[in-house]
């Protein structure tokens, strides 16, 4: 069974149609890019798949538990919201981060807050700070930040701010981790220490969605491929299919636009 | 022979330093600062109620004005309005007198009528500065938030809040020396800040106290503008 | 458009309130105000006063004096509470007496038809003059009122020497108290200015606060009473006049105004 399910999702901003029904699939430990030219409703698939926007209509199920219906009437109470919110994670365009706290600080904070609402949370509240602070430790260690624990995000290239957001949002153990276009706010030279981290997420199975218009990128680590324009899926398979064989007119002149 | 040489000097200086405590303390000049820290006491004490009342009044009516509903949203920014749009010296009377006048209430004390006069005309100054501050904060700061899973009070309180605090200071401040100065306004209904103090020597010919009210007012807008220097550069380790 | 439509029908319906208010009270007729038992109620009677020598002063211990004071203290045992003294704006006395903040003004206050049509008024018992107050030195120049007008005024805002200038048509700067107009002659903004007869002779000339400064000639014909002010109304004017009156008949009006010196201006 797919780890993710995603059912005629449709969006409109005012009268602009933005998602005109996207229906696809994911298997677990697999890494899906979804590619398409600016305004063809990527990001807005993104922003919904995430909670950032309500789709109008559709449905998402992860791990075989829905998580949003645009049907359902049932209530979800703020502990179900933040479970099904935290089965995504996502890292942004523009990194996000807080400037205000330095890496560490960055990536213990919202599981700092999630542990005060565990109920033994008083009773032994040091060993839980203490192991959420190991926990982010070996996760920023993962992203090959450890010398910058105490660093401000002011402080940090591109790169390396945009490899705290990637650690910050693994921190909360999501099933899913999402990109949002993650180098087009770096400098070319900035953008592979990124991308390794990505591809090193993926020999470890993470299961990832990456929006993207690094087209080399997107062949090498993808297993899947979806090409999207107007709102809608034009096509989708493997990364031999989708950029070797394209069958879409629109996506012909796409991936030709790449190859001046 | 050299002691009672030395306590004579010791005698003397005493003596010296006992005349001039005494010309000091029947010279005109320390009744009048005695008189205008009395003053400066009454302004000092609006100052410190206004900003303890009105800062924290004044986030309340920004999110007010911000409400999704829309009468609400409304009525704030009437009185906000209001408030911004009219002097601070008529809402003083209109505070004081307006409950007698219009309904035979009893008065506020003098004092207090000054202070709520303060307090919610600050608030709306603040408010507009919270807003503008708050506008000013980009939008991915909230929805990192909220895919990290925290509340909108978890991310307004640990995420936002000190960014705001730093984009807000250096407005807040002139706000806080501009109060500083409007103070003088309470006079109107004889509540005795320092500029009343100084005036009243004009009755006994003497001008000067009058503007030497200015000092207290330099050295304390002098100190508040350190302190908020101070707080500023607390702030810098970061850039938002 | 509809909001700001909105908001002004608004702030109409608001002042429409307050004039409405206002109005109101002066209908309510001749129906007397019960202000004895008002003050009796309180324990006290409060005096709105300005620093006006010799009327109202403070002695070098920070305590009111001066005739007015005195007589005021007086007043008040006579009614069995204490006297209180709130330094006012003298803008705002009568929206002061009628909002209750104050009980009284007592403050060597001509009386003139704008003060009878803004509050009670007891018994006259004190003769003024609207003087020109100049530098000591050139008050002799001036000895006639037509010398006058080619001289720069200040005098208090809306007082009774404002109207005598008026009514001679010579321009002045207004400013909010005597004291402040004293204040202009001597820094030389202005030549001279008008203040009361008994203001003048407390303030200006040898051993007092203007030294420098000197009373010259009268600006009014007709002189000027001073009354002390009440709610409209009150039925503590009347207990006023009784107490006046006796205390004119006792001796204490006459041994109060020579201890301030004022004795040859006391109406009898």
């Amino acid at each position: 069974m797919p780890i993710l399910q995603v059912k005629n999702i449709q969006k409109s901003f005012g009268a602009v149609n933005v998602l005109k029904g996207i229906d696809f699939s994911l298997e677990q430990g697999k890494v899906l890019s979804i590619i398409g030219s600016s305004g063809s409703g990527k990001t807005t698939l993104l922003r919904c798949l995430t909670s950032l926007e309500t789709a109008d209509t559709g449905c998402v199920e992860i791990d075989g538990k829905v998580v949003f219906d645009s049907e359902s009437t049932v209530k979800l109470t703020r502990q179900e919201k933040r479970e099904n919110q935290l089965k995504m994670g996502l890292v942004f365009q523009s990194f996000n981060l807080f400037p205000q706290y330095n890496v560490l600080d960055n990536v213990m904070l919202a599981q700092q807050l999630a542990a005060k609402d565990r109920l033994d949370y008083k009773a032994k509240k040091q060993e839980i700070l203490a192991e959420i602070e190991e926990h982010s430790r070996q996760i920023i260690d993962s992203v090959g930040l450890s010398d910058k624990l105490q660093n401000y995000p002011c402080e940090l290239s591109g790169g390396q701010q945009q490899r705290v957001a990637i650690a910050r949002a693994l921190a909360l153990n999501p099933k899913i981790l999402c990109f949002d276009e993650p180098t087009s706010a770096l400098d070319p030279e900035l953008t592979h220490e990124v991308l390794a981290v990505i591809k090193e997420l993926a020999t470890r199975n993470m299961t990832m969605i990456i929006v993207t218009h690094e087209m080399t990128f997107a062949k090498e680590v993808s297993d899947q491929v979806i090409f999207m324009d107007d709102g809608v899926i034009c096509e989708q398979g493997t990364p031999e299919q989708v950029f070797d064989s394209p069958q879409n007119q629109r996506l012909q002149e796409f991936l030709g636009s790449f190859q001046k | 022979m050299e002691l009672t040489n030395g306590m004579v000097m010791g005698a003397s200086l005493s003596d010296t330093l006992a005349n001039m405590w005494n010309a000091i303390a029947n010279s005109s000049f320390f009744e009048v600062t005695l008189r205008l820290f009395e003053g400066l006491f009454t302004t000092v004490e609006l100052f410190v109620l206004t900003l303890l009342f009105s800062l924290p009044l004044g986030l309340i009516i920004c999110f007010g004005s911000r409400c999704k509903f829309t009468p609400l949203r409304y009525v704030v920014k009437t009185i906000v309005w209001i408030v911004r749009g009219s002097p601070l010296m008529l809402q003083i009377l209109v505070v004081y007198y307006g409950p007698g006048l219009l309904f035979g209430w009893d008065l506020l004390p003098r004092f207090t009528a000054a202070l709520v006069t303060f307090v919610i005309n600050y608030a709306c100054y603040f408010s507009e500065i919270y807003r503008g501050g708050i506008q000013s904060i980009p939008r991915g700061q909230y929805e990192a938030g909220q895919v990290l899973g925290m509340t909108k009070w978890q991310v307004f309180s640990k995420v936002v809040l000190l960014q705001l605090i730093k984009r807000i200071v250096p407005p807040m401040g002139n706000e806080f020396i501009t109060l500083v100065k409007d103070t003088a306004l309470v006079r109107v209904i004889s509540v005795y800040e320092i500029i009343w103090m100084g005036e009243s020597f004009i009755k006994k010919g003497m001008m000067w106290p009058l503007f030497y009210t200015a000092v207290f007012y330099l050295v304390f807008n002098g100190l508040l503008t350190l302190a908020l220097g101070y707080f500023e550069k607390k702030l810098d380790y970061f850039k938002s | 458009m509809k909001k700001i439509a909105l908001l002004l029908a608004l702030l109409l319906a608001v002042s429409v309130c307050f004039m409405g208010c206002t109005t109101g009270n002066n209908v309510t007729g001749t129906d007397k105000v019960a202000d004895v038992d008002y003050v009796k109620g309180n324990g006290k009677l409060i005096v709105g006063i300005t620093d006006f020598a010799p009327m109202d002063y403070k002695d070098a211990d920070g305590n009111w004096i001066g005739f007015d004071a005195d007589m005021a203290k007086a007043f008040a045992k006579y009614l069995g509470v204490e006297a209180e003294f709130v330094e006012i704006n003298w803008d705002n006395k009568a929206m002061e007496l009628e909002t209750k903040a104050i009980d009284v003004v007592w403050n060597g206050m001509t009386i003139t038809d704008e003060v009878k049509g803004l509050m009670g008024v007891g018994t006259a018992y004190c003769k003024n003059m609207q003087v020109v107050v100049m530098k000591a030195d050139k008050v002799n120049d001036y000895k006639t009122i037509d010398s006058l007008k080619d001289l720069d005024f200040a005098v208090e805002n809306g007082s009774a020497g404002a109207a005598a200038l008026d009514a001679l048509s010579i321009k002045y700067t207004a400013v909010d108290t005597q004291a402040k107009a004293l204040m202009e002659v001597k820094s030389g903004s202005v030549d001279a200015c008008v203040i009361d007869l008994l203001m003048a002779g407390a303030m200006t000339g040898e051993g007092t606060s203007y030294a420098d400064l000197a009373a010259g000639i009268a600006v009014t014909d007709e002189e000027e009473e001073y009354g002390v002010g009440f709610r409209k109304n009150s039925d503590l004017i009347d207990e006023f006049n009784k107490f006046w009156t006796a205390s004119l008949a006792d001796g204490s009006v006459e041994t109060t105004a020579q201890k301030y010196n004022i004795a040859k201006n006391i109406i009898k």
